[in-house]
């Protein structure tokens, strides 16, 4: 590829390409904005960030070392889970105590201030989440609510840090890769206010159902709805004639907001719990931006979505996350049947 | 009388003909004026066979092809509808199956087909008929039936398959587009396509720029058409450019006549003059060839047109709406190729074995000259095929020619109704059939009046496009002479060997047409616009008016008046 691979980005300058760099959320959330969606400000550490981060800090040659010398004193990576959980959790706290190189701390800080400039917010809050640029176990680290430049540095090493779970470990001497590899990226994203969050699917994931999507949301940021622990409220619409044809509003008790440092489940106000998170206008409005999206990407949706507080319709909806929906595919019959399929419709007219 | 009956069987009786069908509709488009009854024989017969065959080979579930009747030189049809659910179903089923070859490879079925029809012209081509035996003559003659039978099973078999796939995709634009097949978006997409008749075409015009190019264009220019062979004879360069227009002629535009569904005029090869016609008119106008030119900006704005609307379709609905595109597409062309090698060729072939009985009959004295032979019937060649000095065939011809004559003068009926049945019923039966070549060649989009244009004739899109121009109303291709550059000609329909002329003209009026029909498909490839359905073009318009032509709303306006 013929792309000046940096350590880090602004959102706006990645799209699709930049996959193997940013990671693919990342890549995804720099498509987003090219496709002209609302998308929080934020900036991407690249897997080059990561590589520096490791070889600058020695953690690259440390981290072999302390595989090697277990597994030369006879460590069974199937049977001895202790020891591995053990392994995993030295690594680990090896990454967060490094330090940031001063070069890459620099940049970072650098991007932080412009961030806090570019939103009008001073140690603006932001979400610092992994972006990998292949399935690989661990990965999985989004820290919320990440404010000033030290905490977004240390949240970062966290992340880095996820990736040497134990299953990513057993992952990586199993498949005879390095020790230190891991194409990882991080998006560091500005919070938004959230009035209410939650997730498109343009497709009825169980049904295979291509012709409807589902809304479900919760009041506060999305990770009640992403986890899976409350019953959210949820929303079916038809997407060509644009009507909601299901509704079920959930009675919703608690929903997840900022603490101090990261974020707290707090209880829903009694007044909210029977209330819809999102009115009809959101909905649709929702609806009708992950449609385009399905259309630019050419594939179903999987979508996560934010309604931000401090703006008014349609300006207070941002996107975060967007990916290809997993679905059970309906027996696809092959085109041509469907065409005889037509053509006796066509006779029985 | 039932000796002078001309398709015995098949001949109209009022009484039990409307117990199969209480409207028999005249197909006006090849049987005005009226068939000699030879040819109806013919075309009654086997066309009858080839839509039946059809229809049954694909198990089309609403209808069984049609049925046909000869009434005073006329053919007259009537759908074979299939009315019983159970029966619908079953047929269903065996649709899913025989429409897939069409699905799978349309056009190595087509070219299968081709193959296989000009191998049997290629076998009655190669007796030689002056000296031929009576035997031989007969079993040529036989053959030549069953050619033209099989050629019938070819036609429409493949029409009621390819048809059935451009009626889908007509429904499918309406659903999921909005726009149906009058649509200049829709006639976008049916554009850009090369088809043999205008290689044909093509090859005249090449005729054209050799003469022009061998210093023969005054002579040309100074010669009438009928004259040109023998002009040509009197020159080395003349006999010379013969030699290439010989070759040309028996190759490729040699077999076909000037009416399609007719035999009794001459085949290009026996009588050039309407070739020499098109190469005269070529260098006199100053007409060239710029299909192939033509076609590369179509084709683009096709390919356009095929991504702008593909983007408007969900991207999992892509695959089944491409797979149905395509073979709505392939009957654009085909509807225009079939008639090179299936109509034009074997009809010219059977006035080729019908005039070397003819001839035949009159030396040895069956008859008195060889086109009488068109007043007789194959069961009466036959009567007289071995021996035809035994047999006075002179009484028959007397009386079914001058029948004939008596329904070349008079007006041609419509349709045969049963008492207190309307036409607007007959149309709803037609339409109600879902038979894709009822609906696609010979019903048509009925012309919507929209009294806010103020135009004074409306009709259907057949083409797209807007063209201010002087009337020519053409009604044989003798009259295709008195036009010049940028007329528009007004026809009661048009006929494949008229397809040059489309190449000076700035648009088209016909009186029936629909968007299957030769004038839209033509008139497409042209990029000319094309009205039809007008029903009283021909008697409104008159030559010289200035009119102008909004193909795209359907609107006709005179401007002198």
């Amino acid at each position: 590829m013929d792309m000046d691979c940096k350590e880090i980005f602004w959102l706006d300058e990645l799209s699709k390409e930049y996959n193997d760099m940013v990671g693919k959320k990342c890549a995804n959330l720099g498509e987003l904005v090219k496709i002209g969606l609302r998308v929080p400000y934020g900036f991407a550490l690249s897997v080059k960030a990561y590589e520096t981060f490791m070889e600058e800090t020695g953690l690259k040659e440390k981290v072999s070392q302390i595989v090697e010398k277990e597994i030369n004193a006879g460590l069974d990576v199937d049977k001895e889970i202790g020891r591995m959980i053990e392994m995993s959790a030295n690594i680990r706290e090896a990454i967060e105590a490094a330090d940031m190189p001063p070069g890459l701390a620099g940049h970072i800080t650098e991007y932080y201030a412009e961030l806090q400039k570019k939103t009008g917010i001073p140690d603006v809050p932001c979400a610092v989440r992994s972006s990998g640029a292949v399935s690989m176990p661990g990965q999985m680290e989004t820290y919320l609510n990440v404010r000033g430049t030290s905490e977004i540095i240390r949240n970062v090493k966290k992340v880095w840090a996820s990736a040497f779970t134990t299953r990513a470990i057993v992952f990586r001497i199993q498949n005879k890769m390095a020790i230190s590899w891991a194409p990882i990226g991080i998006a560091v994203i500005m919070m938004i206010e959230a009035k209410s969050a939650g997730v498109i699917l343009t497709v009825l994931p169980s049904a295979g159902d291509l012709d409807r999507a589902i809304v479900e949301g919760n009041f506060g940021l999305g990770e009640s709805v992403v986890s899976g622990e409350i019953t959210p409220d949820s929303f079916i619409i038809h997407k060509n004639d644009m009507c909601i044809e299901s509704r079920s509003v959930a009675e919703k008790t608690k929903m997840v907001a900022y603490a101090d440092c990261g974020t707290g489940v707090q209880d829903i106000p009694e007044n909210l719990k029977n209330t819809a998170c999102l009115d009809d206008s959101e909905i649709l409005e929702i609806v009708r931006i992950a449609k385009d999206v399905e259309k630019h990407f050419g594939a179903p949706q999987d979508m996560e979505w934010v309604v931000d507080q401090r703006f008014s319709f349609p300006e207070n909806i941002f996107w975060v996350q967007a990916r290809g929906a997993k679905y059970t595919k309906k027996e696809a019959k092959k085109d041509e049947e469907y065409v005889i399929d037509l053509m006796l419709q066509l006779f029985r007219k | 009388m039932k000796i002078y009956d001309c398709v015995p069987g098949l001949e109209f009786d009022e009484v039990a003909d409307f117990e199969i069908s209480p409207a028999w509709f005249q197909d006006a488009t090849h049987s005005v004026p009226p068939w000699t009854p030879m040819f109806g024989w013919f075309w009654v017969n086997f066309c009858r066979h080839g839509m039946q065959y059809g229809a049954e080979k694909l198990s089309l579930p609403t209808v069984k092809g049609w049925d046909w009747r000869f009434k005073d030189g006329g053919g007259y049809l009537a759908l074979l509808i299939v009315q019983d659910p159970n029966e619908r179903k079953a047929r269903e089923e065996r649709f899913r199956v025989a429409i897939k070859p069409f699905l799978e490879d349309f056009t190595g079925m087509w070219k299968g087909f081709v193959n296989e029809i000009v191998g049997k012209y290629d076998k009655l081509k190669a007796l030689n008929l002056e000296t031929a035996t009576n035997i031989e003559l007969l079993e040529n003659f036989e053959e030549t039936i069953n050619t033209c039978r099989r050629m019938w099973e070819i036609h429409m078999y493949m029409m009621y398959g390819v048809y059935t796939a451009f009626v889908l995709f007509e429904q499918m634009t309406k659903q999921l587009l909005g726009f149906d097949d009058s649509s200049p978006q829709f006639h976008k997409l049916m554009s850009g396509f090369d088809n043999k008749c205008f290689q044909v075409d093509k090859g005249l015009f090449d005729l054209a720029k050799l003469a022009d190019s061998m210093g023969l264009k005054d002579m040309f220019l100074s010669t009438e058409a009928a004259n040109m062979k023998t002009a040509l004879l009197q020159s080395p360069k003349g006999k010379e450019f013969l030699k290439t227009f010989d070759d040309f002629m028996e190759k490729e535009a040699g077999w076909r006549l000037e009416r399609m569904a007719e035999i009794n005029v001459p085949t290009w090869l026996e009588e050039p003059s309407p070739a020499f016609a098109v190469i005269k008119m070529a260098l006199e106008k100053g007409m060239s060839y710029n299909l192939d030119e033509d076609r590369k900006k179509l084709e683009a704005e096709r390919i356009a047109t095929e991504k702008e609307i593909l983007a408007k379709i969900a991207p999992e609905q892509r695959g089944w709406f491409q797979t149905i595109m395509k073979l709505a597409q392939d009957s654009s062309w085909f509807s225009e190729e079939h008639n090179h090698y299936l109509d034009l060729y074997a009809h010219a072939l059977v006035r080729r074995s019908v005039m070397g009985v003819g001839a035949r009959f009159a030396k040895e004295g069956a008859i008195d000259t060889r086109d009488d032979i068109l007043f007789l019937i194959p069961d009466e060649v036959r009567r007289a095929g071995i021996n035809p000095g035994m047999f006075n065939l002179r009484p028959l011809v007397e009386r079914r020619k001058a029948d004939w004559k008596q329904w070349c003068a008079q007006p041609p009926v419509p349709a045969f109704m049963k008492e207190g049945f309307t036409f607007e019923d007959a149309m709803g039966g037609l339409v109600g059939s879902m038979d894709p070549i009822a609906l696609k060649v010979v019903v048509g989009s009925m012309p919507v009046a929209r009294p806010e244009l103020k135009a004074d004739l409306f009709g259907v899109c057949g083409s797209p496009g807007t063209v201010e121009g002087t009337v020519k109303v053409v009604w044989t291709e003798a009259e295709l002479s008195k036009i010049v550059k940028g007329d528009i000609m007004v026809a009661p329909t048009t006929s494949p060997s008229w397809t040059p002329v489309f190449s000076i003209l700035g648009g088209v009026i016909v009186d029936r047409g629909a968007s299957l029909s030769h004038a839209a498909i033509v008139g497409r490839e042209y990029g000319i616009p094309v009205v039809m359905n007008t029903f009283q073009g021909t008697t409104v318009l008159k030559d010289g008016m200035r009119i102008r032509l909004d193909a795209n709303m359907g609107a006709i306006y005179i401007l002198d008046k």
